[in-house]
């Protein structure tokens, strides 16, 4: 070899050679075997055969006992199975509890597959590398090797070797022993001179290559070890990164650059197809029309021929909550206004009320009128309810105190505009929706209609057959 | 030496012939030692026949080809492949299933044949034991790259996960596949190492450059053939037969348990076990007659690998055939008498549905060609052998297929029923994989010992003095010394 040449040069005093014992040279396994059993007859017992194959008997002819290697495996098979059966009750069993069908944990028919190959895989690696440990090997000084005839020792020729260390040993005795036993030749084995130390600069490259195999290693250990600003470093991007967009970010495939989509006008959520019905709005969202100035939404409202501009936020059907209760212009007008700054959404609100108007629906209104509205606006509708006429006893500044149902203006309001104060609330008044169902709050309306009609009455809207029972016929009181 | 061993007459010694109480020479052309040492160490020695560089010219891009679309497959996904439902185990599973079977070969040839004192093994058991190394390489390949993001394919294995803090599922088959497969393919590659050693040794002791005996060297670990060395390495061996031979018998009975556990008709049936085992072997053998006539004739090595040891294995493929063609049957039979409407149909629909051409080109090449060995003349002609081989080897990608593909396309539901169709990427990758398979064996028959010259020289001691040993068997009936009763044969 390359490197025990370059060995020999630098080693510049040579160990000198030491003979380890005789070897001798036969044709064939038969003169082999007869030679053996005459060695061992002698009584040597650190003797050893080399052959190309296993020769049936030597072990016999030199005495040589039987290993204890299946034992070993015995051993290391028995290791397999408990590891695997462990493994997969605390696996499976107590750590991490898999629960399919109700099946049982821990160890079952199931786990014998995993186990009978751990078996196995454990074994058979034993196998191997006892047997390896067991012969010594790797070893790849020896001193046969020093002799090129050995060569022929892994190919047709047939070594018997005995050893200087056995106790009997006598360089000349073995000598002739071994030469009346017809081999080929008989040659004695010279120790191998090779340094038994490594050559510095093997050393160094090993070390060298070891200290670089340890510098990734190092690099994963000091970042699993310390903190770092810097986003994680992906060999895969897995499923972190996609090309797709996220909320709040832009995008320059929209106009606007939002990747975050407004809903098309009319889009109704599921379940919430109520929000297109007039009975639970009030009004008509079909005649809520909106176009896009400069990529900001506008709602107009279309009655008829006329538009009026309704706000300017988000294009869901939502007028805003909030408008102050004074100086609300008059709705259903909207064609007049030219809506100022702050003005009252002009939705186009029913005129008719969409239920009937008999005396059940009347007496419903009444009994949630009174339950829900006659704390503030009065049992009248006067805006003198006991609420009201407390706050005004504190003379607080923060109160605003409730319209009168009886002003001109909440005379004029169509009823959709009633209806749509109690669904969403008007200045200081909180949103009734929750508490009242919309049937419910278009029977308020109604009762509240019957209380203003009821201050504006006159003999001809009494039926002609009670006018009798009035107890003031006098027709100039009535107006 | 050489001129003589590799005259060759196939018709000089009919060492076919199979005669009570004689025994027919497992090799021919009266070798000696040297000549067996010759006969081997030749192939790896002499510059390699221009066949052999036109082969691995081939075979080296081919492979090439299959690492670059692997690389693909990973940057784009499985989405490449023509899987879709209700196929989703679609070729990938077939390949796998295919190479994994062709691996079983070797490991019986080596393990169970040694257990039964087959000697005739002794020949073929080097190549086989190659070829089965290079067929679970191909075969792991497939579920490796299918698991979609192949690079956390290490997920199968239990290991104390940080980003997962989870275990893998141990009654699932799938799992009990990557135990089977694993422990196989390291089994074996210990078992084809180990059973190297010694003909390394020789390969060293050959060596005239310092280089080779320095690389070979190091491969045999130092190995000397001393007799105490053999003694501890005959008794690991004979113990990695014992339980490579059971090995064996189990990896296609869990790779059968990936179908069989599920609850598709088609492929929930008890048969599957030792159907996918006879099955297995069946492929395995042919792969390895197909591997063997080229070489043997390449690389003159008929006196060692005879007409006998062919004949032996088609006869072995004759029987594992004809097991196969049973369990077709059987099928049928269990379908027709369980009276399960979905099971009659799963198997009506294999013969005559839309993949009725696959199922009959499984039955044609599986079941009908190796019929053909019951005539002597054909298990001893290389030529019709070979192409028999072959003839089987795309009968069990068949059945694979047929398996896989008609009991997933057409299950319960009508209305997911599917059509799969391969996409070019499939085939391409398919036949890349022969391209690993036989970039590896070339290379195999360039380095290392094709045939064990160790185990064939103990066949040969062992035959030559048979009468040897039955005087020492007789001696020792008698009570006398059994050494002196050889001394005196």
């Amino acid at each position: 070899m390359n490197n025990n040449e370059h060995n020999v040069k630098s080693n510049k005093e040579p160990r000198p050679p030491k003979a380890c014992g005789w070897m001798a040279e036969f044709e064939n396994e038969h003169d082999l075997l007869h030679a053996a059993e005459k060695v061992r007859d002698a009584g040597y017992t650190k003797t050893d055969a080399f052959t190309p194959f296993p020769v049936h008997g030597i072990d016999h002819a030199l005495g040589i006992k039987p290993t204890i290697l299946p034992f070993i495996v015995l051993c290391a098979g028995l290791t397999g199975l408990c590891t695997a059966l462990l493994m997969q009750w605390w696996m499976n069993g107590v750590d991490y509890k898999y629960i399919i069908s109700g099946k049982p944990f821990g160890i079952t028919p199931a786990s014998i597959p995993v186990s009978f190959e751990l078996t196995i895989l454990f074994s058979a690696f034993t196998s191997v590398l006892g047997m390896l440990a067991l012969n010594g090997l790797p070893k790849f000084s020896n001193p046969v090797f020093t002799n090129a005839k050995f060569d022929r020792a892994t190919n047709d020729r047939f070594f018997l070797y005995v050893d200087a260390t056995d106790k009997y040993y006598n360089r000349e005795s073995v000598k002739e022993l071994l030469s009346s036993v017809h081999a080929n030749s008989l040659d004695e084995v010279i120790e191998d001179s090779t340094p038994s130390e490594l050559p510095r600069w093997i050393l160094l490259g090993a070390l060298l290559i070891v200290l670089a195999g340890l510098i990734p290693a190092a690099i994963v250990l000091n970042m699993r070890a310390s903190f770092s600003d810097l986003p994680r470093w992906h060999v895969f991007f897995d499923m972190d990164f996609q090309p797709k967009k996220k909320p709040q970010q832009t995008t320059t495939i929209f106009k606007d650059g939002r990747t975050m989509r407004p809903q098309v006008p009319g889009t109704i959520s599921r379940g919430q197809l109520d929000q297109q019905d007039p009975f639970y709005l009030g009004y008509d969202p079909l005649k809520v029309k909106t176009t896009s100035i400069d990529g900001e939404k506008q709602i107009y409202v279309s009655t008829g021929d006329s538009v009026a501009n309704v706000s300017a936020i988000s294009p869901a059907v939502q007028p805003p909550a909030g408008t102050p209760a004074s100086g609300t212009p008059a709705s259903g007008t909207p064609a007049s206004g030219t809506p100022a700054s702050g003005a009252t959404p002009a939705l186009p609100f029913l005129e008719k009320l969409p239920i009937e108007a008999n005396e059940e629906n009347i007496k419903l209104g009444k009994a949630k009128y009174e339950i829900y509205c006659s704390a503030c606006h009065g049992y009248s509708g006067f805006g003198d309810g006991l609420v009201s006429k407390r706050a005004a006893s504190l003379a607080q500044d923060t109160w605003t105190p409730p319209s009168s149902l009886h002003l001109d203006r909440i005379q004029k309001q169509p009823v959709g505009q009633i209806f749509h104060t109690i669904s969403k609330g008007q200045g200081k008044m909180a949103s009734y929706a929750s508490s009242i169902t919309p049937q419910e709050r278009w029977s308020i309306v109604l009762y509240v209609r019957a209380l203003q009609r009821s201050r504006n009455a006159n003999i001809e809207d009494v039926p002609v057959d009670q006018r009798g029972s009035l107890t003031a016929p006098a027709p100039s009181q009535t107006k | 030496m050489a001129s003589i061993s590799s005259s060759y007459n196939p018709r000089e010694i009919d060492n076919t012939e199979d005669m009570p109480g004689r025994r027919a020479p497992l090799i021919t052309g009266n070798q000696t030692y040297t000549s067996v040492t010759e006969m081997v160490c030749r192939v790896a020695e002499d510059p390699q026949p221009r066949l052999w560089w036109i082969l691995f010219g081939m075979a080296s891009l081919t492979a090439s080809m299959f690492l670059m679309l692997i690389g693909f497959l990973i940057y784009k996904g499985v989405g490449i492949w023509g899987n879709s439902s209700p196929v989703f185990w679609a070729w990938p599973i077939v390949n796998f299933v295919f190479w994994v079977g062709i691996g079983h070969a070797g490991t019986l040839i080596s393990a169970i044949l040694f257990l039964f004192r087959q000697n005739w093994r002794t020949s073929i058991n080097r190549a086989a034991e190659a070829m089965t190394i290079f067929a679970v390489i191909c075969a792991g390949i497939y579920p490796g790259i299918h698991v979609g993001r192949a690079w956390l394919a290490f997920w199968l294995l239990p290991y104390p996960s940080l980003n997962l803090w989870m275990w893998p599922q141990f009654r699932s088959p799938l799992l009990w596949d990557v135990f089977a497969v694993g422990t196989y393919a390291s089994t074996s590659l210990v078992f084809w190492y180990m059973g190297m050693i010694p003909d390394l040794a020789t390969y060293r002791d050959r060596s005239k450059s310092p280089f080779r005996r320095f690389i070979y060297g190091l491969l045999c670990l130092g190995w000397t053939g001393s007799s105490r060395h053999w003694l501890v390495y005959e008794k690991a061996y004979t113990l990695l037969a014992a339980l490579a031979a059971p090995l064996v018998l189990s990896v296609h009975t869990v790779v059968s348990f990936d179908f069989a556990v599920s609850q598709l008709p088609g492929w929930h049936t008890t048969i599957f076990p030792p159907y996918f085992v006879a099955g297995a072997i069946f492929s395995g053998f042919a792969m390895v007659v197909t591997l063997l006539v080229p070489m043997r004739a390449i690389y003159k090595l008929e006196n060692l690998i005879t007409l006998r040891h062919l004949d032996n294995m088609n006869k072995i493929i004759l029987a594992t055939g004809s097991l196969v063609g049973l369990a077709y049957g059987t099928e049928f039979f269990m379908a027709w008498y369980s009276q399960n409407q979905y099971e009659s149909f799963t198997f009506i629909n294999r013969a005559f549905g839309p993949y009725w051409w696959a199922y009959w080109i499984m039955v044609t090449c599986n079941v009908i060609s190796p019929q053909l060995f019951w005539f002597k003349w054909m298990r001893t002609n290389v030529v019709a052998m070979w192409i028999v081989s072959i003839f089987v080897n795309i009968g069990m990608w068949f059945e694979r297929f047929v398996i896989t593909v008609t009991s997933l396309s057409r299950d319960f539901l009508p209305s997911s029923w599917g059509y799969y169709r391969p996409t070019l990427f499939d085939g391409l990758m398919f036949f890349g994989s022969f391209g690993v398979f036989m970039t590896l064996f070339l290379l195999f028959c360039r380095y290392l010992p094709t045939i064990a010259i160790s185990e064939v020289k103990g066949v040969m001691s062992a035959s030559d003095h048979a009468g040897h040993l039955e005087a020492e068997v007789l001696a020792e009936l008698q009570g006398k010394d059994p050494k002196h009763a050889g001394h005196a044969h």
